[in-house]
């Protein structure tokens, strides 16, 4: 849209207040907190009507993500796929609202990926030739650990819509507090995040004890230091594997209760 | 991403051999393959590398223009990465067949370079919160072999080397105006400490061994493999893991150790390939693409 630059006696250039608050004014969180401290989790399967499969997960502290599984669609050529999908609400961060753009999208790409190729160990992909299976992570609020959560709510979604999978699979959130030497924390909160020298997501498959999916980076120091982590981040998602199969199971529940699904929703 | 298709009986023929620590063009699991570097074979660039490490031949130009530093980061100047992928490489980039991989490669560069102690980028500002120098990183992939990753890491640490960025000087007025005035002498520039700048190195999980440096033939042969950024030093500044496969725990700690040693190693040839190469000076014959 064209300004008329006359009307708007505005400042030529504006800067974000972040800029000038004091380090540590955003940081509400205790210090010193436990470094193996899990944040409550809550999860839910099976909420949304129109997809096969959905589930809803939220970290005590302000991290909501929901995820929906479409399919198995028809796909035109080739073996089963499966196709996902990052997104965060406009409203989802702290502070200015992300322009859509290019490097936002490149950003939820790279997530995407992430995502799908976590997964893809746990769906038995093979037993569904030319098809397709779509899943969605919509992140409605970031309070840190997003696509930890995220990836927990994918596996819940894909286990709740009936496809065919080896283990469920958990993600855990880990990043470094900032300095030399600092400790490797579960599931950050936002403000831990933001502030952190590394981050650090890892999926794992709780009943084969298979790493599904690594992603980090930072001034993560030696791999001792690394390797510190992803054992911390492993602990952490056998934590929570629990919690995510009791949720399938009162979805399982919910429905047999019901009756039937409906003729629209069991293809 | 480019890739081959293996009947059973040549994946069974790959994977026996990597167990038996013999792969199929001779090298053990740890070796990589004869790289070439070149430096400075693009002259409209402040800097540029070409990296040819088997049938991946990567080129890389860095340009350096003056632009306004980030919000943020008000006495920082910053890198930028754009990737291009060539319909040379392979007919499956043609059009936009190549931007999923390109996209992916561009957000792996990102997340090595994220950590602050990678390059000074404070030595890249000008003037605070006006003048800054960023530099454009491009990256042509000429051709895939494999280990795409690895080879353009490579390639973008050597262009940095070899980039040169001219010195500015900032002259201020006494009414406070500034002006920017740009060194006579086109051979007076700022070079760019390239010590910290992480290199790539990729472990493919091939039957329970892993092997670094894997071949097109390889790649097809591993269900999952593990990215790590290394320094000089020996410190991880990205760690991801890539394919559709699942890893052992047990075996992501000893692939954090192969690739601690290997990376150490390739810095240390790299750096003395690229020293050596810097003190040969003008009368350097250039080799270029036909070498």
């Amino acid at each position: 849209m064209a300004l008329d630059h006359r009307r708007v006696p505005g400042p030529e250039e504006s800067q974000a207040p972040l800029l000038y608050a004091a380090p540590g004014e955003a940081g509400t969180d205790a210090p010193g907190r436990e470094a193996a401290a899990l944040r409550p989790l809550l999860a839910r399967a099976g909420l949304l009507s129109q997809a096969e499969g959905s589930a809803y997960v939220e970290l005590a502290g302000g991290t909501k993500v929901l995820c929906a599984v479409r399919g198995p669609r028809e796909a035109a050529e080739g073996r089963g796929r499966l196709l996902c999908e990052f997104r965060r609400a406009p409203f989802s961060v702290r502070g200015a609202r992300p322009r859509p753009g290019p490097a936002t999208a490149a950003r939820e790409r790279e997530l995407g990926l992430a995502l799908q190729e976590a997964l893809a160990p746990a769906v038995r992909l093979a037993r569904y030739p030319r098809a397709r299976l779509e899943l969605t992570a919509l992140v409605l609020q970031d309070g840190g650990s997003a696509l930890a959560a995220a990836l927990s709510a994918a596996a819940l979604a894909l286990a709740d819509a009936g496809v065919e999978m080896f283990d469920l699979v958990v993600g855990c959130g880990l990043c470094r507090a900032p300095g030399p030497g600092g400790a490797w924390l579960l599931q950050p909160s936002e403000a831990e995040e933001r502030a952190a020298a590394a981050r650090l997501t890892v999926a794992l498959m709780p009943g084969l004890n298979q790493v599904a999916g690594l992603l980090g980076s930072g001034q993560g120091g030696p791999p001792e230091s690394w390797a510190q982590a992803v054992r911390l981040g492993l602990e952490g998602c056998q934590r929570l594997y629990p919690v995510l199969r009791r949720s399938l199971l009162r979805a399982a529940e919910r429905r047999a209760a019901e009756g039937p699904r409906a003729v629209g929703a069991s293809a | 991403m480019a890739s081959v298709v293996l009947s059973e009986a040549e994946k069974v023929y790959v994977v026996h051999g990597v167990q038996e620590d013999l792969r199929v063009d001779g090298r053990g699991c740890e070796d990589y393959r004869c790289i070439e570097v070149e430096t400075d074979v693009v002259s409209n660039t402040s800097g540029s590398a070409r990296v040819k490490l088997g049938h991946t031949d990567i080129l890389v130009g860095v340009k350096a223009e003056m632009g306004t530093p980030k919000l943020e980061n008000p006495n920082e100047g910053y890198l930028e990465f754009f990737v291009d992928c060539s319909a040379n490489a392979t007919p499956e980039f043609e059009g936009r067949g190549g931007e999923e991989l390109a996209t992916e490669i561009v957000n792996t560069l990102y997340r090595i370079f994220s950590s602050e102690s990678t390059i000074d980028v404070k030595s890249l500002c000008i003037n605070p919160r006006e003048h800054c120098w960023v530099l454009y990183v491009d990256v042509l992939l000429l051709e895939c072999g494999g280990n795409l990753f690895d080879a353009i890491s490579i390639a973008v640490k050597a262009a940095l080397f070899n980039t040169r960025i001219p010195k500015v000087r900032v002259l201020e007025d006494e009414e406070g105006s500034k002006e920017i005035e740009l060194s006579d002498d086109p051979y007076d520039c700022i070079r760019l400490n390239v010590d910290n700048v992480p290199c790539i190195i990729t472990l493919s999980k091939i039957g329970c061994r892993h092997v670094v440096d894997a071949t097109l033939q390889e790649e097809a042969c591993s269900l999952a493999s593990l990215l790590l950024s290394v320094t000089s030093r020996g410190t991880f500044t990205c760690m991801k893991k890539l394919g559709n496969g699942s890893l052992d725990p047990e075996s992501i700690f000893e692939m954090m150790e192969t690739g601690k040693r290997v990376g150490k190693t390739l810095h240390a040839s790299l750096q003395k390939i690229l020293d050596k190469e810097e003190s040969l000076g003008t009368t350097r014959q250039k080799v270029g693409f036909l070498g």
